[in-house]
């Protein structure tokens, strides 16, 4: 074997080494399942919102107007719906809650990502200590949240500075998020916090990248969201870089050892 | 120096060794495209691997469809490493 063969067998041999490096980025980005999730969770919000907001308005246009029969009817409606979506919750809970937590999940994994296989990273350790630390996060957050709103709406934050003050709360949290997801999502995360900070920093600096007019504050509002799902799309899209790399390399080393080299 | 495992040395083992170890469970759908292998081929390497105690099987039904995850075992974990520890000192003696 004569020194170029030993310099090629020693580049295969480090190769090998990064096997389980692209094994684990490949698993820890197939975050199409996640963002499908998110999608879905919005939509229905969206959904149950116009369920809820369509009798609603029916039955206080009712009432103002000395309209008993609409007032009554979207009463009635109302609690028909409400009705519905407690036994929905009920249902979904029993299918999808306790001890079947993570299903829904798996579903849309397998529908997803079925023909690949399944993949799965290290769950992150959950004490008791971490799970209400969690809760006491996300109820800060929601206040956050709905405090910003509030405080956007009625004018005591301009909508130039909605932005840069809510990256006050949303980057901590995205980078929290980081920490307790890790290691079944990894760094892609953090994608989110970084692109939000410049936006934020940008916005300081006078560029004009945020909305204006009467729908600024939920709209400058979502844009969490937007780069959240951004983030989850570039998770799935380095997923399928990284399973790239790995058959690369994998397929080599059976190239290798039949001799084919 | 120990001696070289000669159940991981195979070209296909260590592969499959090498890939569950950056994981905590893979099944067996995607072990066979990412590998190349048939599904025969791949099963006869994971037989040697587990009656090896370097992996743990999982067998379950997804749905309908009946699913089989490996796992790597502590043991298959401390001989992979041991035989990297191994392959490296041999690589060195080499170059020596």
């Amino acid at each position: 074997m004569n020194s170029k063969q030993n310099k090629s067998k020693d580049q295969n041999t480090e190769k090998l080494k990064e096997i389980p490096k692209w094994t684990r980025k490949y698993a820890q980005n197939r975050t199409l399942t996640i963002l499908v999730l998110i999608v879905m969770t919005a939509f229905f919000g969206m959904f149950v919102a116009f369920l809820v907001g369509v009798p609603l308005a029916l039955a206080v246009a009712g009432f103002r107007k000395g309209n008993m029969i609409l007032g009554c009817v979207g009463i009635a409606v109302l609690i028909a719906v409400l009705a519905a979506l407690v036994k929905f919750y009920i249902f979904i809970f029993a299918k999808f809650g306790g001890k079947n937590k993570g299903l829904l999940d798996q579903i849309i994994d397998r529908w997803i990502y079925g023909r690949e296989g399944f993949t799965s990273m290290p769950q992150p350790k959950l004490s008791k200590r971490k799970k209400w630390l969690d809760i006491f996060v996300g109820i800060v957050y929601m206040v956050c949240l709905i405090g910003s709103m509030e405080l956007g709406m009625t004018g005591y934050i301009p909508v130039k500075y909605l932005l840069p003050f809510m990256a006050l709360f949303v980057v901590p949290f995205g980078v929290y998020q980081y920490y307790v997801l890790w290691p079944r999502l990894g760094p892609v995360l953090l994608i989110c916090p970084i692109l939000y900070t410049i936006h934020a920093i940008l916005i300081i600096a006078g560029v004009p990248i945020y909305f204006t007019g009467i729908f600024a504050v939920p709209l400058n509002m979502l844009l969490p969201l937007i780069y959240t799902l951004l983030t989850y799309m570039i998770g799935h899209l380095y997923s399928r870089y990284a399973l790239k790399k790995l058959k690369g390399i994998t397929h080599l080393e059976k190239e290798v050892a039949n001799g084919r080299d | 120096m120990e001696e070289i495992d000669k159940i991981i040395h195979e070209p296909t083992r260590l592969r499959i060794m090498m890939i569950l170890a950056g994981l905590e469970e893979a099944d067996f759908t995607f072990l066979v495209p990412t590998l190349d292998l048939t599904r025969g081929n791949l099963n006869r390497h994971m037989e040697k691997l587990e009656s090896a105690g370097y992996l743990k099987v999982k067998r379950s039904f997804k749905g309908k469809v009946r699913n089989t995850s490996y796992q790597i075992t502590q043991k298959g974990s401390k001989a992979l490493a041991q035989y990297w520890e191994n392959i490296d000192a041999v690589r060195r003696l080499g170059k020596s």
